[in-house]
């Protein structure tokens, strides 16, 4: 079990070494400058020449990833281009929002997708069956902007429901300013939830079809053990470690979409910044935002895996 | 399972209550909200990236510290410099010297009063360091005085007729007792405990979220009485269509950036939204690089200039929002205003009869005359130009010009500029505040601003560029453009497309009394502009 552990832990390092490499050097061959974004117009070959030393881009390429490397193992993500001051300060002042939104969504999403998942298997083809499997493949077939856009469009500016935009009202306090954090989140977390939550169904629902079919199932069955234990304490356990690994995917894209939500809803976190720093060609705190969401995606999984190890006891042996 | 989302939820909330201290009037000493206070709440695109206001900044970091840092002139809605610190200007031997007389009450917000020698270290440091595009302004400039509290002398190597008014306009002044004790200004992020002397300083801010400025109680140019707006608030949307929602709903009372054309007519409707249209500083051009083939002859450039039908481009891309221009000056700038010189006519067969007439011959039959195949390169993200760079291949095709597009997105489009690789450079300059600077940077064949965009490198031009760059005399100076003007259009250098409109929006049924200026770098936004707002009812 220990050179399990060992194992997946090393490949999460190699993991996360990969993506601070393809991230450098992806942003330094695009054809394009972070000098040129900081002054447009006049602008002489004097000032752009000081601007690239500033910046350690005239340095040769291997010599700035290994500085860069050298600097990342003491924890040094760098200092932003444009705002100067230190990437870690930028990023940890804004992970906590894109922590927030993510991490609710993927509580939604397991909380709502294992239970339709589970009535859908049990449930197999009758209406809640379909029902489920239709919302799956809609949910599926979503684009995160889309629905952000009309759930804004539609509870925020028509219905008046939740406010346009933004994390929290700045004038409240205490438990009024939670309660206005909430409301705040409240879209944003639907949007990603409703285009994640039909792949989980789905999954849930395959699994546990195949699992209410196993011999032990019907053994417990047999036993005069309730349906509803069977099906909860039995079945479920065996079927949701196929799910864990989607879990611990799911939430890269769960990321992936926070960058789209955040932008629309005027989200403060990280996926804003990295909007914002595409456009500017900020490559430390490119790079600071890339490695900050490597290690969680990363991390995610590692923990998904201990957890299906905990709870597979093939997987022990 | 419950209990375990439950507790990542919680925690969640936990750790994002962090994060709430932010905003908090605890860490900030922000009150946005008291009853007896007027907030006015503008939408921003961007968050501030930079808060140093000697640096180059983008259009949202210039909107908040032009209103926390004063400039010598402003820029009024008629796109006249105008006095803002500076009570007057003018030059001295024989405009080798540059005289501003400054107001004496104007003051920093711990209570300073401004004075000569704020504006002394801030042009310093701006040399020492190379900070900003301001550096490049002051290429002439042996040495700053400072004989008294209210008077600055700037002594030039050679006159510049517009040195006052770019410098003026252009630079911010810092105080000097709180920058000169942070080292190195390249490097100095001034990102908190601000202190300024422009009409609204700004007080806190929560990137991502919010930043908040306050009236500054004595901003000369404020109504008697104060400001009628005590609190400045810029609320962030990354997205233009929800901070047109945000207006809307009322959350937010002004958008700093232009609304869309296409939003333009449904905001129309809304008796509640006020609409305000002002000039651009730029112009959407297309430049030939003149070291291509067939773009060197001035017939080939003239008769691309002739397969670009400005009036309907105005008509339906821009939709009637945006000014024709025929010279490289453009007509905002009223005083230069050439209005003698005639537009080259929208006619592709006549295009075609022109080259034909200079040699060129349609010998394979493929439809295009031989060797006239151009690449033209465009910022995909503007909308406008992009239909501008099809509509344009049409009709360059009927003349038997080939010209292939290569729209790539905006980082691609600016490193293809800057390493002068297209035939054709189809964009939009942001802001010019005068005619000589954008002459200079544009034309001289040494290229000072690195934007010499069509590499051109011919002596009479630069001969007649600094001839009327050393012309202190107002009148020989305007009649000296015209003429450079003149001799730019008729070399067809470039084809001016238009002068953009912008359209702002604001809630009317709350604010009224904006004083905009020319350009979205200006527009609604400026320090002076804020000051003179006041609430509906």
């Amino acid at each position: 079990m220990l050179s399990y552990v060992a194992k997946k832990v090393a490949r999460a390092v190699i993991t996360i070494w990969m993506a601070v490499t393809i991230t450098f050097f992806l942003l330094r061959i695009l054809p394009a400058d972070p000098t040129l974004l900081v002054v447009e117009g006049d602008m002489t070959p004097e000032m752009q020449a000081a601007l690239r030393e500033q910046y350690g881009l005239d340095k040769p390429l291997l010599v700035q990833y290994g500085l860069y490397l050298g600097e990342l193992l003491r924890g040094n993500l760098g200092v932003s281009f444009r705002q100067l001051v230190p990437v870690l300060d930028i990023l940890l002042s804004r992970l906590p929002w894109t922590l927030l939104l993510a991490g609710s969504a993927f509580a939604l999403t397991v909380l709502i997708g294992i239970p339709l998942g589970v009535y859908a298997a049990v449930g197999r083809g009758k209406l809640v069956d379909k029902v489920v499997q239709f919302l799956g493949v809609t949910s599926n077939a979503l684009f995160v902007p889309s629905v952000a856009i009309l759930l804004l469009v539609v509870f925020g500016a028509q219905l008046g429901w939740f406010p346009i935009g933004g994390a929290i009202d700045p004038r409240t306090r205490g438990a009024e300013a939670y309660a206005s954090l909430l409301h705040h989140l409240a879209l944003p977390l639907l949007s990603l939830a409703l285009v994640q939550v039909g792949p989980y169904a789905l999954t849930l629902r395959t699994n546990m079809l195949e699992v209410l079919g196993e011999d032990y199932i019907k053994s417990a069955r047999s036993r005069g053990f309730t349906p509803r234990r069977t099906v909860w304490r039995h079945a479920l356990r065996n079927a949701i470690l196929p799910a864990l690994t989607l879990m611990g995917l799911q939430l890269g894209t769960l990321i992936g979409g926070a960058v789209l939500t955040e932008t629309i809803f005027a989200y403060p976190g990280v996926g804003r910044l990295i909007y914002e720093a595409v456009q500017q060609l900020d490559y430390p705190l490119l790079q600071g935002a890339f490695v900050l969401l490597a290690i969680t995606v990363v991390a995610a999984n590692l923990i998904t895996d201990m957890v299906a190890l905990a709870l597979n006891p093939r997987i022990r042996s | 399972m419950k209990f375990g989302a439950a507790a990542v939820a919680a925690a969640m909330l936990a750790l994002t209550g962090c994060a709430l201290n932010e905003g908090e009037p605890s860490a900030t000493g922000s009150s946005t909200d008291s009853a007896q206070e007027v907030t006015l709440r503008i939408g921003t695109t961007t968050d501030v990236s930079n808060y140093n206001p000697l640096q180059s900044l983008s259009k949202t970091d210039n909107w908040l510290l032009n209103a926390t840092y004063p400039q010598l002139l402003r820029l009024d809605e008629n796109a006249e410099k105008v006095p803002e610190l500076a009570s007057d200007y003018y030059y001295e031997d024989e405009g080798r010297t540059a005289v501003f007389e400054l107001r004496d009450d104007f003051m920093w917000s711990d209570g300073t009063p401004v004075t000569a020698a704020d504006v002394k270290f801030s042009a310093e440091a701006i040399m020492q360091y190379q900070l900003g595009n301001v550096a490049a302004k002051l290429t002439w400039l042996e040495s700053i005085e400072a004989p008294d509290e209210t008077t600055v002398k700037f002594h030039l190597s050679q006159a510049y007729a517009p040195f006052a008014e770019g410098l003026g306009f252009w630079m911010r002044i810092v105080p000097a007792h709180i920058f000169a004790e942070a080292g190195d200004l390249s490097e100095f992020a001034n990102d908190s405990d601000w202190v300024g002397s422009g009409a609204y300083i700004l007080e806190s801010a929560t990137p991502g979220q919010r930043y908040v400025l306050r009236a500054n109680e004595h901003y000369p140019y404020a109504p008697e009485g104060g400001a009628a707006v005590d609190v400045v608030e810029y609320v962030v949307y990354p997205d233009i269509n929800t901070m047109i929602l945000a207006l809307r709903n009322g959350d937010i009372d002004l958008m700093a950036n232009p609304v869309p054309a296409s939003a333009v007519g449904s905001l129309k409707s809304e008796d509640k939204i006020g609409l305000e249209k002002v000039a651009s500083l730029g112009f959407a051009h297309v430049t030939y690089n003149v070291t291509r083939e067939h773009l060197d002859k001035p017939e080939v450039r003239q008769a691309l200039s002739m397969v670009v039908d400005t009036d309907s481009i105005i008509t339906t891309i821009m939709q009637g929002d945006a000014q024709e221009m025929v010279g490289p000056i453009s007509p905002i700038f009223g005083e230069f205003d050439n209005t003698g010189l005639d537009a080259y006519p929208y006619d592709p067969a006549g295009a075609r009869a022109l080259l034909e007439d200079n040699g060129y011959a349609d010998a394979d039959k493929d439809g295009f005359l031989d060797g006239l195949a151009f690449q033209m390169v465009c910022d995909q993200s503007n909308a406008n130009l992009t239909r501008v760079a099809e509509v344009m291949r049409e009709s360059a095709g009927e003349a038997g010009i080939r010209i292939d597009l290569a729209c790539t997105e905006r980082n691609t489009f600016l490193a293809a500029t800057k390493a002068y690789d297209y035939d054709l450079d189809l964009s939009q300059w942001g802001v010019f505040d005068n005619p000589m600077d954008q002459l200079r940077s544009t034309y001289l064949s040494s290229n000072p601003g690195g934007i010499n965009y069509n590499q051109v490198q011919d002596p009479e031009l630069d001969a007649l560029v600094n001839d009327a760059a050393a012309t202190v005399d107002r009148d020989a100076f305007v009649k000296k453009i015209k003429a450079i003007d003149a001799y730019v259009h008729e070399q067809a250098l470039l084809t001016p497309l238009y002068v953009e409109d912008f359209t702002f929006a604001y809630r009317s049924d709350r604010f009224t009394g904006f004083a905009p200026s020319p350009s979205d770098l200006l527009g609604m936004v400026t320090g002076y502009s804020l000051s003179q707002v006041t609430p509906v009812n």
